[in-house]
């Protein structure tokens, strides 16, 4: 896979993925913990996930940003609680890798077209 | 239904004089009302709840909103305002129509989201599920969520529960904007479904709830599924055995990327296993919508609600009746046990739910004719189908189980649910299947615009938005004298909450009152009117509630709130009429003690 052929909006959401990640599970002041964790938690997955599919229409794109990754956060923590394993920063981490594995599904598909 | 009319967009265009006045006067509404709402005193003295104590500027901000909008959709003959303006008095919209009571007060309405909270806050603390503590934990995905975002987040639980009711309206217009798109490309028409459907949702169902969230997911499959899953029907010629397969193989897809509809349909199985894990009635309703959709030969992927029967089905036949096994560290029993230690149920008890006759473990289907007192059965979305929408949120009266003979079968939202909305969510739907294909199948190509241009009689369209907006405040804050809470009423269910032992019961007068946000297992929960039903007279009362409390292994602590009072005199209990006798009659029993107490409140620890 050619590095150079991935767009820098997918490089800046994988990489955001991972610090703000980090920023969070560290903590901040509950204003911008507030900010950096529906980042990290809701919407760098949802734009990760929405921009797996062609989606060219604006409104659709961004209404699919907010149900993407609300929905996958709901799954995720279903799912630990249900395997008694849920800790917000399970949450955390669990959501920095889906957006991270998005982006580089999304890599591939900029590195084929 | 997918036909379009010619775009009239103002996007490209400069800005105009009107549509800067417009935005400015949606700016002075919001100030206006919020203005006006901050003024209100709690609580709200009146049967007529916030409508008769709001201060007349809030009117007028009500009144100059809907006149500006009627203005700014009237626009010009290029089409209505710029896009920003009509976003603008949207919010405005939202927030004067939504927020009213969080600018009243910082306390949220009713009772119900204080419990969400709770269970929110003992998923957090037990960090894993088990489906025999109520119904609520058999669907556990909103509450998973609303965990992850309190706990990563610090946001304050009661603030997010105060808001709630704006957020979720902002995120079904916003799914709802996308929709209609789909439907109609005039935005004339566009803007005015946005703006009657903030004015007809008088359901008040749009709190901290997992049926406000599922209807959001709903609505995004709705989008999904008129969008780029969507399928254009060839002429329908009749039903006909031949025509109608003739007429079934004649779909194509409306969309003509493979990738992008099996992504599509992708999220869409996603939404739908969320829904399915989240609430009891919303997945039926979706399937009810996806099925419509389907057989009117609008949509692509056919077996789509074969689908969501198999999620549907796999949901209810396993997480939500199956027991979990799996360890649930730290969780206190109600009515008694020690921390971590799960006792086993008696044989009695085995045996009534070897029956699906436990308390807490009742099949799923048993909620569908179960009384309405099941927890969480409240909510059900409305659907859309085939151009109609009936209705934003008729989360009784538009679901079959909770409508009957145009009453609605729960109790809690009769008063918000007249008969009269029931018939009209009927009369939604199409009167016979043939003109419901027919209509489906044959989409008018060419439509007459129902909004023309210089859109006329602006005057009696702006009255009737005015008078719908007061109906909706009305409707929704129609029992603020009760489901308004004051300070003094959550210092004492603080001081409650404080108060009570571990495995104690909590005892409250009536319903509703904001408690159980914490300590959800920890103790028993019941109210007077639950204990005593029909009569609340102290000779008969009093004692029902006495040996209650004291036969609890750790005693109980009762509390009598103003807010839950009002409630049994508006509901017209017998006996009602003040609870002061029955607490005189308490205090001299033996173990009765008056902890707490002020203005709105007292609170009584019954010892064993």
């Amino acid at each position: 896979m050619n590095i150079g052929s991935v767009s820098r909006l997918t490089l800046a959401l994988g990489l955001s993925a991972v610090a703000l990640s980090l920023i969070t599970l560290v903590g901040l002041p509950t204003p911008l913990q507030t900010i950096a964790a529906i980042a990290v938690l809701i919407l760098l997955p949802g734009h990760a996930l929405a921009r797996l599919t062609q989606v060219t229409d604006l409104a659709l794109a961004a209404l699919l940003v907010l149900a993407l990754g609300l929905a996958a956060l709901t799954a995720v923590s279903t799912a630990m609680f249900y395997l008694a394993v849920w800790s917000w920063q399970a949450c955390i981490v669990s959501m920095g890798v889906i957006t991270v594995l998005a982006c580089m599904a999304r890599a591939r598909q900029e590195a084929t077209t | 239904m997918t036909g379009t009319l010619e775009a009239t967009t103002r996007t490209k265009e400069r800005w105009k004089s009107r549509d800067v006045w417009c935005g400015l006067a949606g700016a002075v509404s919001l100030a206006l009302a919020v203005g006006a709402a901050s003024t209100v005193a709690v609580p709200v003295n009146s049967d007529l709840g916030l409508v008769a104590v709001l201060p007349f500027p809030f009117w007028v901000g009500v009144l100059l909103l809907n006149v500006a909008f009627v203005v700014a959709l009237r626009g010009d003959a290029a089409g209505p305002a710029r896009r920003p303006v009509m976003i603008w008095l949207t919010v405005v919209l939202v927030l004067v129509l939504f927020g009213t009571a969080a600018f009243a007060t910082d306390v949220p309405r009713g009772e119900i989201a204080f419990r969400h909270l709770g269970i929110a806050d003992a998923l957090s603390h037990t960090q894993g599920i088990d489906p025999d503590i109520d119904g609520y934990f058999n669907w556990p995905g909103f509450f998973a969520l609303l965990a992850t975002v309190l706990q990563a987040t610090g946001l304050d639980p009661v603030a997010l529960a105060l808001w709630a009711p704006v957020l979720n309206m902002g995120l079904w217009l916003a799914a709802l904007a996308v929709l209609t798109g789909y439907l109609t490309r005039d935005p004339r028409r566009r803007w005015l479904a946005l703006w009657l459907f903030c004015l007809g949702n008088w359901h008040d169902q749009d709190y901290l709830s997992p049926q406000a969230f599922g209807f959001f997911l709903h609505l995004v499959v709705i989008a999904l599924l008129l969008g780029p899953l969507a399928a254009r029907a060839p002429q329908f010629h009749g039903f006909r055995r031949a025509d109608l397969a003739a007429w079934w193989r004649g779909r194509s897809p409306a969309e003509p990327r493979p990738g992008y509809r099996v992504g599509a349909l992708v999220i869409t199985l996603l939404l739908i296993i969320v829904i399915g894990a989240s609430h009891q009635l919303t997945p039926f309703m979706l399937l009810i919508g996806v099925t419509a959709l389907t057989l009117s030969g609008r949509v692509w992927p056919s077996r789509l609600p074969l689908i969501t029967i198999v999620v549907l089905s796999l949901w209810l036949a396993y997480p939500a009746s199956i027991p979990f096994r799996a360890p649930t560290p730290g969780r206190r029993w109600a009515g008694g046990g020690d921390r971590g230690e799960r006792p086993r149920p008696r044989a009695r008890d085995r045996r009534a739910r070897a029956r699906g006759a436990g308390p807490g473990r009742s099949h799923p289907c048993a909620l569908w004719g179960s009384p309405p007192s099941a927890p969480g059965a409240t909510g059900a979305e409305g659907v859309s189908i085939s151009g109609w929408y009936c209705s934003p949120s008729p989360h009784c009266c538009s679901s079959p189980p909770r409508c009957t003979a145009g009453r609605c079968s729960s109790a809690s939202h009769c008063s918000r649910c007249p008969s009269s909305r029931c018939r009209r969510a009927r009369s939604c739907f199409p009167r016979t299947a043939a003109n419901f294909l027919r209509s489906a199948a044959n989409p008018p190509r060419q439509q007459t615009p129902l909004l023309p241009a210089p859109w006329a009689n602006g005057l009696p369209r702006a009255l009737t938005c005015v008078l719908l907006s007061v109906l909706t405040v009305t409707g929704r804050f129609g029992n603020a004298r009760y489901d308004v809470f004051t300070h003094d009423e959550i210092d004492a269910v603080a001081a409650m909450q404080r108060l009570a032992p571990p495995g104690s019961a909590i005892i409250s007068a009536a319903h509703p009152t904001p408690w159980r946000s914490e300590a959800y297992l920890d103790h028993r929960s019941r109210t007077i009117d639950d204990l005593c039903r029909s009569d609340l007279s102290t000779a008969r009362c009093g004692p029902l509630v006495y040996d209650y409390a004291r036969h609890n292994a750790a005693g109980a602590v009762l509390l009598i709130t103003r807010s839950s009072e009002a409630s049994l005199v508006l509901q017209g209990v017998p006996g009602a009429g003040g609870f002061s006798e029955l607490e005189k009659w308490l205090s001299a029993q033996n173990g009765v003690e008056l902890m707490f107490s002020n203005v709105d409140a007292r609170v009584y620890r019954v010892t064993p």
